[in-house]
Order: structure tokens, then sequence, then C-alpha cells
């Protein structure tokens, strides 16, 4: 016989935790992938690697490991003949931070960054010969953080160089991503001049973008460090890599929060972000979500019980649901293509072709053949 | 001379197998100096394909060939084997055809000369250049070689370019021609014009052969000089109506006319080639593009009147000079055009006394032939080169041939005045001259 009070608080637990397992899976994902791309080679585009390893710097400390991180630099800057310090890039100056550190995986280096390659990892179209470290194998549970970083301009990213991507192309890469379910949830940073233009023409479902500056503006860099002689970060990443140094695997903090990172005095330029194509509120959203690789483990002496269906926390109007385009319907095709008939020509045209070569040979060699043909 | 004709077949025809059956077939095939838009074969395989699926396969910039070239090999083109049998057995068609048709030129040219030589027409020093049966006996025979065993053919034919096939009809016209039958020869002709249009310009040197075979004094006031004229055209150009109809038959539509006729003529595409038109129309403004399209084409045909006028009395060579024109200033040449003249030059070896740049000109071939891929590959692959790379190649290659070509018509000239005026030339006072061509 138990006590009725015992009775009611553990019926107010088992709310509660099923109010909390809403919580829990109001997420969504399941896995975490990042896709981290410096665009730009050469000495003086140091910048550009650091951004880029210092977010995967972020990305690997708050949980996610190198098998789901494809890290793609342009250049070699650690051992570059110019820099001083070999086997180092730092994003701070005075050398205070080392994003290089001795288990960076690079998986795309060099000249194998191109255009060509970035979309294939992006859709998944790549040779079967590929290694499942160049592979972003992401589901449609997965949350990615994409972050580009180079040299762009109004509608387009440079690559290399020599060749540039352009809003439409990677609109479209993500929109394959999408009818392929190749993700949960996007989160899309981009720092370059002019950012805000390559998001502009995004058009697939939970994307949520952020750039560093507007259409017409220019990202500028941070800091040069005398010593190494280049500019070490640009100030939208510094100021960002500053933010996600004060976050762990549990915190809070919400995208809201990154919104607001580097405003106009600190930037200069003018940070942009795009959520009109995000379900999710942005307040909502974890930085984990997206940055980290965060494991939802919670224990409980309690059974929860699960049949009844999961209430989303906010309790509000379900926004209209995304559903996935139909697969092609395969068994169809299967059983109802038509044979392929081959093309014959008119019998008209043999005949009157053959009619001519008879005749000419005729009218050459003389009838008197004829005779040995009937 | 069966017997060296049966081994030089077997010979040409183990060649081909082997390099066929080697792994160099598909590198040859894609190789843009052997195979042009309008010859590969692997447009061929599409356009049947596109057929095989419904479309129509001049839809689209693939397929540029005509239709009986459809008609010919819609079975054969699964069959990798006999398709690479026809074309073999196009170039051998060609050979045979040269063969006999120096087979047959030679008593003609031999009667004709024995003829000017009784009527004394010839200067006792100028004896010398009289050809003679015994060292005319194995040209024939170094025609059918130069042709078979010319690399450039080889190339060709491995790389089942059609335009064997080309060669083959051209040859065959070149036959019928020689033989003296007219209809057939108007038919060939036909043939060849309704491949590429280019052979049109062949007409006058035919119809002068046959005026020359006939007896027909070539003055513009005769009538009968008119009246053949009038017979030949009638024949050509009605063959030619006969066979786009038909043409139009095969598949019931006139969308082929532009695609073959209209891809000829306009040039749209661009594909790097050894010709010369590639790299203008390249970097060319769309305001001037028609302009010089028409100054370019006209260029093919605009070498026949003059031509023909110099050389009325020598139709055969001056079927040599127009098939040489018609391959440097095509807009897709191809080496195969290119060993198609080259193959006739055993028939002037006599000329070769004067000929004054042979070194030049066949260092400068070979020279290029080699320089094509090396240029191609640094162009392309490498990176390290550029357009401009190859087209001076290309320039060279052309400018070779046109050397070769003004050389050997610059030495038939030079004989014939020899032999109406003399091998040692004196002045009035007794002294020697030097001819200096004008």
């Amino acid at each position: 016989n138990i006590n009725p009070c015992v009775q009611i608080i553990i019926h107010l637990l088992s709310v509660i935790s099923q109010n909390s397992a809403g919580q829990f899976f109001s997420s969504g994902h399941t896995n975490n992938w990042a896709v981290l791309v410096c665009t730009s080679r050469f000495w003086f585009n140091y910048r550009h690697v650091a951004n880029t390893l210092s977010v995967y710097r972020s990305v690997k400390r708050l949980g996610i490991p190198d098998s789901h991180i494809v890290l793609m630099l342009a250049d070699d800057m650690a051992c570059n003949h110019r820099n001083p310090k070999p086997a180092t890039v730092f994003s701070h100056k005075n050398m205070e931070l080392n994003v290089y550190g001795d288990d960076v995986e690079v998986d795309y280096r060099g000249y194998e960054v191109t255009v060509e390659n970035f979309l294939r990892v992006l859709t998944g179209r790549l040779p079967p010969s590929t290694p499942r470290s160049k592979r972003l194998l992401s589901d449609d549970r997965s949350n990615i953080l994409i972050y580009l970083t180079g040299h762009g301009g109004n509608g387009f990213l440079k690559f290399q160089d020599s060749e540039e991507i352009s809003n439409v192309e990677l609109a479209d890469a993500f929109e394959q991503m999408w009818q392929k379910r190749r993700y949960n949830e996007l989160l899309f940073i981009i720092d370059t001049c002019q950012g805000a233009s390559m998001y502009e023409r995004f058009y697939s479902p939970n994307i949520m973008a952020l750039a560093s500056s507007q259409v017409g503006e220019d990202s500028l860099s941070h800091q040069p460090d005398l010593a190494i002689g280049v500019h070490l970060m640009d100030r939208y990443t510094f100021y960002m890599l500053e933010f996600l140094e004060d976050i762990h695997p549990a915190s809070k903090t919400n995208m809201n929060d990154l919104f607001k990172v580097c405003p106009k005095s600190q930037c200069v330029s003018t940070p942009g972000h795009r959520t009109d194509l995000f379900l999710r509120d942005p307040g909502s959203v974890l930085i984990t979500d997206f940055f980290g690789s965060v494991r939802k483990v919670e224990l409980t002496m309690d059974a929860i019980n699960l049949t009844d269906p999961i209430n989303p926390v906010n309790g509000e109007e379900q926004k209209e649901v995304y559903s996935y385009a139909d697969q092609l319907p395969v068994s169809e095709i299967i059983h109802q293509k038509p044979k392929q008939k081959d093309w014959h020509p008119p019998d008209g045209f043999i005949l009157g072709l053959w009619t001519l070569i008879l005749l000419v040979f005729f009218k050459t060699y003389g009838i008197k053949h004829l005779k040995h043909i009937f | 001379m069966a017997a060296p004709l049966t081994l030089l077949l077997i010979v040409a025809v183990t060649i081909r197998a082997a390099l066929f059956r080697s792994s160099l077939a598909e590198l040859i095939a894609e190789r843009v100096e052997v195979v042009s838009p309008i010859t590969a074969w692997k447009r061929v395989v599409e356009g049947l394909a596109l057929l095989d699926l419904g479309v129509s396969p001049y839809s689209g910039d693939v397929f540029h060939e005509t239709p009986l070239i459809i008609y010919m090999f819609h079975f054969l083109v699964d069959y990798a084997e006999i398709t690479f049998m026809t074309f073999v057995f196009g170039a051998l068609c060609v050979c045979i055809c040269f063969f006999f048709i120096y087979l047959s030129l030679m008593p003609f040219q031999f009667r004709k000369q024995k003829f000017a030589l009784e009527a004394d027409r010839y200067p006792m020093d100028s004896l010398e250049l009289i050809r003679s049966p015994k060292e005319m006996y194995y040209v024939p025979l170094k025609v059918a070689m130069f042709y078979l065993l010319n690399p450039f053919t080889i190339l060709s034919c491995v790389a089942k370019s059609t335009c064997g096939l080309n060669n083959a009809v051209l040859a065959l016209f070149f036959l019928s021609t020689i033989k003296g039958n007219v209809l057939l020869s108007a038919i060939f002709l036909c043939l060849a014009t309704y491949q590429s249009i280019y052979p049109i310009t062949l007409c006058a040197p035919a119809m002068l052969y046959f005026m020359q075979r006939q007896y027909i004094p070539v003055n513009f006031h005769r009538v009968s000089f008119w009246w053949f004229i009038v017979q030949y055209l009638f024949m050509y150009l009605g063959s030619l109506f006969v066979l786009i109809c038909l043409s139009f038959f095969l598949l019931g539509s006139w969308d082929y006319l532009p695609s073959v006729y209209g891809f000829i003529l306009s040039v749209p595409d661009l594909t790097p080639n050894i010709g010369l038109f590639w790299y203008f129309f390249a970097e060319m403004f769309e305001h001037f593009r028609l302009f010089f399209l028409c100054v370019f084409q006209i260029n093919v045909f605009f070498y026949t009147i003059p031509l023909s006028i110099k050389l009325k009395e020598h139709p055969v060579f001056l079927i040599f000079m127009q098939l040489a024109v018609i391959s440097i200033f095509k807009s897709y040449p191809t080496v195969g055009d290119v060993a198609l003249y080259l193959a006739f030059l055993p028939v002037w070896s006599h000329l070769h006394r004067f000929l004054r740049n042979i070194f030049l000109v066949s260092c400068v071939l070979l020279a290029c032939s080699a320089l094509f891929p090396v240029l191609w590959h640094l162009w392309i692959y490498a990176g390290s080169a550029n357009s401009n790379f190859y087209y001076a190649i290309t320039l060279l290659f052309n400018v070779a041939q046109i050397l070769l070509v003004s050389d050997y018509f610059y030495a038939f000239l030079r004989r014939e005045h020899h032999l109406t005026n003399g091998l040692y030339l004196k002045r009035k006072d007794g002294s020697e001259a030097t001819l200096i061509l004008k």
C-alpha cells in the first residue's frame, strides 16, 4: 500500500519527465557533422586558414570527432616556407593560441580543394574509391555545420584563385542534400566579403545562415602579427572564436546570442543572418546543436511511459510540416518500362535507294548482266 | 603487279588490325587531329543511340553526318569488328581505285606524249624530260603504298573516322572519271558533295577531263563545249536532287539540312583541329562573324576558276591541286583529308628536279605532326601552354602544305615550259638564261 503523497509525487515526476522527454527529443537530430572549408591559398591568406582551424578547434573541443569533420584547407600554412614558426598557425597576436596543434586531420588539402570536390562532398556523389574520411556520411537526422571562408564577392566565392562557386550552385547543392535526406538542420556560416549574398538564394527548408558582412561591404581582418608578418584572423571569426571559447558541452546558449557576435563597432561590417527557412525558433536552438556533438544522456530511475505522443515543449501550433519529396517510383519503372525498339529505316527509303543503285549499275554495265542474275 | 599489290594489302590490313586491337584505338579515336565533329565515330554512335530512343539524331549539336551514313551504319553500330572492317574496306577501296586509276592513266598519257613527239612539238634537248613506261611502271603500286602505309591514313582508319568513307567516294569518283564513264563520275561526285560540300569544285576538272577525252575543244564559243557542260551538270544536279529527297524520306524531316550543311558552312563548333577556322572564330566579334565566314569559305572555292584556266590541258593535275586546296581550307580538316592528296605525290615524281622546297616542306610536316600531340598535351593537360601554341603548329602545318602544293604547281608549270621551249634556255645572244616565276 503506497502512501498517496508518494503516489502523487511519482505521478508528478512522471509528468515532468514526460515533458522533459518532450524537450529531450525536441531538437530532432542524432548526430553532428561539420564541413569546414578554407578556399584561398598563398601566404598572405594565412588568416583564412587560421579562421577555419579555429572553428575546427572549437568544434572538436565541443565533441564532434574527426570522423565527422570534413576539413578542407586550400594551402598549408603551418609548413609554409615563410612561416617563421613552423608547424603552428596562430589565431591571436603575440602567439597566444596555436590552432594547429598535433591532432589536426586535414581531409582535403591543397589543390584538392575545388568547387567540384566541395559540391561532391555535400551531395555525396563521390567516386567509389573515396575513403571515408573524405565523405560527408550524414543522414536525415544529422545537423550539419558548414563554414566557408575566403575571398568572395556579390554572389560568388572564389576557390584557389582560379574558379568560383556561385550562390545559385550552393543553393542547388543544399536542395539536393534536402531531397536526398542528407541533413536534418543546416547551419551555414560564411566569412568573406559580401558574404550575405551567398545565402540569399537558399530555398531548402531547415537552413539557418550567418554571414560576416552584407552585400556591398567588405569583411575586414583583425590584426597583423609583426613577427609572422600577415594578418592572423578575420574579425568576425575572431569574435566568434572568443564567443565559442565560453561555450562548453552543457551550455544552454542559443542562436540569438550567436547573431549578436561582432556588432558593427567591433567588426566594421554588418553581420547578417537568415532564419526564415528554419522551422524552429532560433531562441530554442542551442549552440551545441551545431557546434558540438552533445549526446543527450539523462539518468533516470523511473520508467517513462512513452506510449503517449511526445508533445513539443512550446505547445504552439506546429508550423507546416515539410515532407520529403516522393521517392522515385522504382517498382513502376521496372515493371512497366516499354521495351526499347531499334529504329529501322522506312521501307520506301530502302526500296528507292536500291532501285536507284540497280538502275545505275545496269546503265553503266549494260542490260546483258541481267540474265546472270535471274 | 598483282602479287606486290596483294602483299601490300595484307600488310596494311595487318597493321590496322593490330592497332585496332591494342589499347591505342581509344586514344587515337579521341585525338582532335584525326577526328573532327563531322567525322567522329563517337558521334555516329551517339546519333544512332538517339535514334533508337525515338529522338531525331540531329537534335542538339551531336550528329552531323548525312542520312545515308545513318542507313549504312544502323545495323553495324553494335558490332565493333564489322564496323572497323568497313573502314578498312573503305581504305582498301581507295587504294585499289588509285591503283587502277594510274594503271589506266598511264597509257593515256603515253599516247599523248607519243603524239606530241611525232608532231615534233618537243625541242631536242628536252627529251630527257619525257617519261618512259619503264620508269613509270611502279607508279600505281607506289600510289597505293603511299596511301595505305601513310601513318595519317592508318590513324584515321583505326579511329573509325568517316573521313575514310569520304575518301573512298572521292577515289571512286576519280576512277570513274578516268575510265570515261560520265554518269558514274557525276553520281560519285554527287555523293561526295552530299557528304561534305567542298567536292563541288571537282566538277571543273572532271568536265575538263571528259572534254579532253572526247576531243571537245575548250572554247567558250563552241556549242559542243556548253552542251557537254549542260549534260554533266544535269546529271550531277539531278542525282544531287534525288539524293536529298531520298534523305528526306529516311527520317521524314528536313532537319538534316541545317545540321549537316549548315554546320559545315557556318562553323559553329570551334573545337581545335588542324584547320584554320577555329582560332579565328573563337575570338571573332559577332558583328563580323558572317563577313569572315564568307571570306573563309569563299577561299576554298576561289581557286577553282584560275586553276582551271591555267591547267585546262592537264585536268589530272588540276584534280590533285583542287583536292589539296579542299583539304587545306575546308572548315574541319583532318589528317585523313591530307593523306588523300599526299598519296598522289609519286605520280609527279618526275618533277623532282624542279622542286625547290621539298626538304623544308618534309621537315616541317614531320615536325608539326610530331608536335601536335605534344602541344595539345601541354595546353590541355599540363596547362603550361595555351591555344596560341597549338594554333602556331596548325598554321605551320598548313603553310607547309600550301608550300608543298605550290611547289608542285611551280615544278609542273616549269616542266611544261621546258617541254615546249627546251631544257637549257638561251637568250638571244646565246648566254644562259634563268627562269623566274612571276
